[in-house]
């Protein structure tokens, strides 16, 4: 994964400077998220999403070779790194071709950032992704308990099925509007999937369900920022976005401005992200947090 | 009502042969042995409330689940069942169940 060290144009907020761990994909508010890496997703043997897999890579490609065209002369080098890391790269856990598929817009390498920022070199893990899709026709419910597998149904409890399914391993709240949620994949793509699964589990009860209005409502995210935190000192100088209280909760949870994102930030260093509705939001809470939770790093 | 969960069984199976052939043969009216399966049911019921004591321990791998109308069935595989005495072993298990505690249309009318 050499290319990626070859990066060194991009003076973005999370820009490597060459501690970057291989294969990671280069997140800045700046920049395009289709930047540097394109990983091809995890073949899996859906032929439903195959296809879908298949349409995205050429999508991603045909936009690999759009954002060439778009990229300024300044970065040189660049455009052979997208031709070629669009055929070589390999899968990366939890990412997603999907990032890539927002529109482009001409690569500025000026992002104004602190001049001796780093980037933290630690990357958020994606733990949860809650979805919601429309199947697009009213449902029956006690059929779908009766007749699926993995299903609950209990409506003096709740007025929908709790279905599960075991790859990607999520749960789907499925309502008899048709409106279902899914929760539990791990990653943007993997929540997708899963709602297919659950919508073609539907459609092969016989109802006519479609695949209306996916969209990822929320995204939580982990990471251990590796020292203890003065929680105290923090919510002291960052009262606006802080309430921390100890016999409540343990955590300081703190609301970030920009981008909306809630972080839970623990004494041990342990960061939890919450709130976000796309992968850079928590990427970019995170870079933005970084540099303050250094600043209480416990001494003792 | 006492549940009718039980005449899928090796006993509530039998009985309604039993009483199948003893319909066949004119000896009973279908309405008889449908009181007889009635009976059945309140006495297997309450025979296995009262007069049950041992415990049985089984442990084994979750195949599929399922909840509707109050009833949970489980398709279990690889399932050891453990009793004080011996062990069986079986590839697969399907659990039907019903809710234990008394409901509002249990009656006690013996």
């Amino acid at each position: 994964m050499e290319q990626n060290n070859s990066l060194p144009p991009f003076q973005g907020l999370a820009s490597p400077q060459g501690a970057m761990t291989p294969g990671m994909p280069i997140f800045s508010p700046m920049m395009p998220y289709g930047s540097g890496l394109t990983p091809q997703p995890v073949t899996n043997t859906n032929s439903l999403s195959l296809l879908e897999e298949q349409q995205r890579q050429q999508q991603q490609q045909q936009q690999a070779s759009a954002q060439q065209a778009g990229v300024p002369g300044g970065l040189g080098q660049t455009p052979q790194l997208y031709h070629s890391q669009t055929v070589t790269t390999t899968t990366l856990p939890g990412n997603t071709p999907l990032y890539t598929a927002t529109p482009l817009t001409p690569m500025t390498p000026i992002t104004p950032a602190t001049p001796a920022s780093e980037s933290s070199g630690i990357v958020p893990q994606l733990q949860n992704i809650v979805s919601t899709v429309n199947l697009g026709c009213k449902l029956d419910l006690k059929t779908i308990a009766l007749r699926a597998r993995n299903a609950e149904y209990n409506p003096k409890r709740f007025a929908a099925v709790i279905m599960r399914i075991r790859e990607p391993r999520t749960t789907a709240l499925i309502f008899s509007s048709g409106k279902m949620v899914c929760t539990g994949a791990k990653s943007e793509e993997q929540s997708r999937l899963a709602a297919r699964k659950y919508a073609r589990v539907v459609q092969k009860l016989g109802f006519p369900a479609k695949f209306l209005d996916f969209k990822i409502q929320n995204m939580v995210g982990s990471c251990d920022v590796k020292f203890p935190i003065r929680l105290e000192g923090l919510v002291l100088t960052h009262q606006q976005f802080s309430s921390y209280e100890p016999e409540l909760f343990p955590g300081l949870i703190y609301r970030m401005i920009k981008p909306r994102i809630v972080l839970l930030i623990f004494v041990s260093g342990k960061v939890v992200l919450t709130g976000a509705k796309v992968r850079g939001e928590i990427y970019e809470a995170f870079e933005n947090i970084y540099p303050i939770l250094k600043g209480f790093r416990k001494t003792t | 009502m006492a549940y009718q969960l039980y005449r899928n069984t090796t006993l509530g199976n039998s009985l309604q042969e039993s009483l199948d052939e003893l319909i066949q043969t004119q000896q009973i009216t279908p309405q008889l042995a449908l009181q007889v399966l009635l009976q059945f049911d309140k006495a297997i019921n309450t025979a296995l409330a009262n007069r049950v004591r041992n415990r049985v321990n089984f442990k084994g791998s979750l195949n599929t689940y399922r909840f509707c109308d109050n009833v949970w069935t489980f398709v279990l595989n690889d399932v050891e069942f453990r009793e004080v005495t011996d062990l069986v072993k079986v590839d697969k298990v399907k659990i039907v169940a019903c809710d234990g505690k008394k409901t509002a249309f249990e009656t006690d009318v013996v």
